[in-house]
């Protein structure tokens, strides 16, 4: 029992950072329909960005955040303006895809120039560092590493609600024509979705270092984690992806201690296609969700 | 004349749907334009609210060509589109539906209170403000969105066949609320397919055929020209439009 509790512990706190990368990928999708599958070469590049800010100028990893996502954010408006927003024709979902998908080579390719593949890891002072909590390990990065994901995601929960930007961009996922014919300006909305999905990613890969070692390849097997995230949660539901990465994050540590570390990854794919036999519109539907 | 539709071409892809649509809509009346399904109706609506960009022609507001204009410039110009297909947002709730309708005001005090004044207006709003759009009736649906195209006080308003769908009851509310928008001293161009209810409910009336307008004038007139059953349902006569056709609201 107390094994299953530590990593149920374990499970939600690498979920919560799982929560945050596919949060800005569904919200992407539920904004222009675009699956972006650079997000996880994204949050390998900001990665990297932390661990040299780190590296060089001892930057705590936790604090680079506030450097690497409004870079990140930049960089997505641009690609959005640049890139996605002139298709307009029928291929648009498509095109995308193989946008976002070269975006993703490209990225790889750069840091594979110049970081070579040899794995890096951000080891801070306080790496290996635990708290004990009614005789459970909390590992203190982890810890901080999910509450910063929790902090970005209530921040995020706050601007989608509670705004004026935040209900044009609820309007536009509803219904984009009459968002339009409301006076909301689309063009606005895509780009800055796209820079705001794209630094959920940042944040996540900001601290992605200090947990995992990566290297210029990681984002290969991170997509497709975070394609399966938002797939299960619902595609376009925010609410959805969080409740599908906290769901595996604690399946795969639960299995890890139960059966063997062998079986964690494979168990989680059992249980997603499961699920989307059963319910293949994903947790939150179309038609339920909220966002 | 308020508003001008002059030699107005547009179309989706390859070929024209509207081949030099000239139109006038005299203020303070409500100008119906009826037509058969794919007649370019609707097209004509959306050129004019900016969805579609005319390949050419002018669409003269006031006096100024605002023809390609972006949507957002020509509801700042005063014009709101209803559109056919059902337009809230289904899953926020009736009241933020109508607050969005105010969207592009600054002064977020006067957009509340400006949604007040509807929702005492239009008792749907205040009965249902905090129901999620998507749970009401079609007919419901549309009185919300009525309400919500007079958020800006506009000088004119669109509607896109606003009875589609619905039962003769609630059609005749639909019908009502034009009549008294239009009691108010509202503009109003209305498109419906059923000719007869449109024409009754309208001072001024057009038929649309093969993307231009075939017959106009006084909507009382029209309703009596022989040249409408002819156009319209291939010489059935207009009253022949199904069991809707029986159902004018006079
Ligand atoms: N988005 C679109 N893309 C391509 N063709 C369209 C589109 N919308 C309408 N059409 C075509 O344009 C013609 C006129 O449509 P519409 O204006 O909706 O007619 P109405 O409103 O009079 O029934 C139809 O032949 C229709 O098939
Ligand atoms: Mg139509």
């Amino acid at each position: 029992m107390h094994l299953v509790v530590q990593a149920c512990i374990l499970g939600v706190l690498t979920g919560g950072v799982y929560a945050l990368m596919a949060s800005g990928l569904t919200l992407v999708f539920g904004v222009m329909r675009v699956i972006n599958v650079a997000q996880g070469a994204l949050v390998i590049l900001s990665a990297y960005l932390s661990w040299a800010l780190f590296t060089h100028f001892q930057v705590d990893p936790f604090l680079s955040v506030l450097i690497v996502a409004p870079l990140i954010f930049a960089l997505g408006v641009g690609v959005q303006l640049v890139f996605i927003r002139s298709l307009r024709s029928e291929q648009a979902e498509e095109l995308s895809l193989l946008i976002t998908w070269a975006l993703a080579l490209g990225i790889e390719g750069v840091l594979g120039a110049v970081y070579e593949t040899t794995y890096r890891a951000t080891n801070t002072s306080y790496a290996n560092s635990a708290w004990t909590i009614f005789g459970y390990q909390v590992s203190v990065v982890r810890a901080y590493a999910f509450g910063l994901c929790v902090a970005v995601l209530v921040l995020l929960y706050l601007l989608l609600a509670r705004t004026r930007f935040g209900r044009s961009v609820r309007a536009t996922v509803q219904n984009p024509s009459s968002a339009l014919l409301l006076g909301v300006n689309a063009d606005r909305v895509r780009a800055l979705a796209f820079g705001i999905g794209v630094s959920t990613a940042a944040a996540a890969g900001a601290v992605y270092g200090v947990l995992y070692p990566f290297n210029p390849g990681s984002h290969y097997d991170l997509i497709s984690r975070l394609l399966s995230i938002v797939v299960l949660g619902g595609l376009g539901s925010v609410a959805g992806a969080v409740a599908a990465a906290l769901m595996m994050g604690v399946v795969e540590a639960v299995v890890a201690v139960e059966i063997s570390p062998v079986w964690s990854s494979f168990s989680y794919f059992v249980v997603l296609v499961a699920i989307l036999l059963l319910r293949p519109q994903g947790f939150f539907g179309a038609r339920e969700r909220t966002l | 004349m308020l508003l001008r539709f002059d030699s107005v071409v547009a179309g989706y892809g390859r070929g024209d749907i509207l081949r030099g649509l000239d139109l006038d809509v005299p203020e303070q009346a409500v100008t119906c334009l009826v037509g058969p399904n794919g007649a370019g109706k609707s097209t004509a609506l959306k050129t004019l609210s900016g969805l579609l960009k005319p390949r050419a022609g002018r669409i003269l507001f006031e006096g100024d060509d605002i023809a390609g204009l972006s949507p957002a410039r020509v509801l700042a110009r005063g014009i709101v589109h209803v559109p056919q297909e059902r337009s809230l947002f289904p899953l926020m709730t009736v009241w933020d539906n109508v607050l969005m309708g105010g969207h592009s005001m600054r002064d977020r005090g006067a957009v509340r209170r400006r949604a007040e004044a509807l929702a005492e207006r239009f008792p749907i709003v205040r009965e249902r403000r905090n129901d999620r759009a998507g749970e009401l009736s079609g007919g419901q649906q549309k009185v919300v969105e009525i309400a919500r195209a007079l958020m800006l006080r506009p000088k004119l308003i669109l509607f896109d066949e606003p009875t589609m769908g619905l039962e003769p009851k609630t059609r005749h509310l639909i019908f009502e609320t034009v009549a008294r928008l239009h009691a108010d001293g509202h503009t109003v161009l209305l498109v419906e397919q059923n000719a007869r209810a449109g024409l009754a409910a309208a001072d001024h009336g057009a038929v649309l055929d093969g993307g231009r307008v075939a017959i106009a004038g006084r909507g009382a007139d029209l309703l009596a020209d022989p040249r409408l059953g002819e156009l319209y349902l291939g010489g059935s006569g207009p009253t022949a439009n199904g069991s809707g056709g029986m159902n004018s609201p006079a």
